[in-house]
């Protein structure tokens, strides 16, 4: 009987992650890179209107990354931590989870920055 | 349950059973990750957990999971990371205690799924706290997803190691 309900939650729980993953907006009509230290919003870009490519160095006392911007599309490109996560995650567009640095605190997001409200509907 | 140990034998088997969580630990983390989603990884080392809760009670497993998490963090060079296991941790310790009074021993391949979810919503937690933000929730269906596959398959070696060490020390 225990074993019956223990084993429903964790179906419930993987059956609503997955339908979370299939089902959400997968893209976003206008999107803007957040880019934040500590909760402090270091860096607005929207990805759109990148023309060329570029790299930026973000810096402070606990370590740097390079952050690759390119039309739609962001990516930590180097970081000087052990562990590489951040590079290794890639390139990200929208509707995907944020890069996280976790050692140097610092995050990058993509949110719905400029775009009407109505296209991200369907 | 089988009589508890004490004295010597305990601290022996405690810091064998530690070396055992060490060693899977830090053989684990030469594994190339499977997906470039952070977080997610087998979690082999919670076997020894998962064991010691059961044959030995929360008090010896807090005592494992604390040491391998701690020295795990120094032999790897990640301090950073320390907050992270610790969060995990202590949320799946505090699950497995009660699933510890909910279970019968024929069932303990169970807690380990249940355990496996909680420990990635702590680090979750730990993160958010950290960065100062919940966008780092928008990993919690991959890491459930992840650590329900993951669980089961720890929980029934976890299952396996119970059946066999207990006919060993008959």
């Amino acid at each position: 009987m225990k074993v019956k309900v223990i084993l429903l939650l964790l179906l419930g729980a993987v059956a609503a992650s997955a339908a979370w993953l299939l089902f959400r907006d997968g893209g976003t009509p206008s999107p803007t890179a957040r880019i934040s230290r500590d909760g402090v919003l270091l860096e607005e870009i929207n990805l759109d209107q990148v023309d060329a490519p570029r790299s930026f160095v973000l810096e402070d006392e606990s370590g740097s990354n390079t952050v690759t911007v390119e039309k739609g599309r962001i990516c930590i490109s180097a970081a000087d931590c052990p562990d590489q996560v951040c590079v290794n995650q890639g390139w990200i567009s929208g509707g995907t989870a944020p890069i996280v640095c976790l050692p140097h605190k610092l995050m990058i997001e993509i949110v719905n920055g400029g775009g009407t409200l109505d296209g991200a509907a369907g | 349950m089988e009589q508890p140990v004490k004295g010597a034998g305990r601290v022996t088997r405690l810091a064998l059973l530690t070396a055992i969580a060490l060693t899977i630990f830090m053989v684990e983390a030469q594994i190339p990750t499977l997906t470039t989603v952070p977080g997610v990884k087998l979690g082999l080392a919670n076997i020894v957990t998962v064991y010691v809760m059961f044959s030995m009670g929360p008090g010896d497993a807090l005592l494992v999971l604390s040491g391998r998490v701690f020295l795990g963090a120094v032999f790897s060079g990640q301090m950073m990371t320390l907050i992270y296991s610790a969060a995990g941790g202590f949320l799946s310790w505090c699950a497995l205690i009660l699933l510890r009074k909910l279970l019968t021993r024929e069932q303990v391949w169970l807690a380990s799924p249940v355990a496996a979810v909680f420990h990635n919503l702590g680090q979750l937690l730990a993160a958010a706290a950290v960065l100062r933000s919940w966008a780092v929730m928008a990993y919690l269906p991959h890491l459930v997803i992840a650590a329900v596959i993951a669980g089961l398959f720890t929980g029934i070696a976890a299952q396996a190691l119970l059946r066999r060490l207990e006919r060993i020390q008959k």
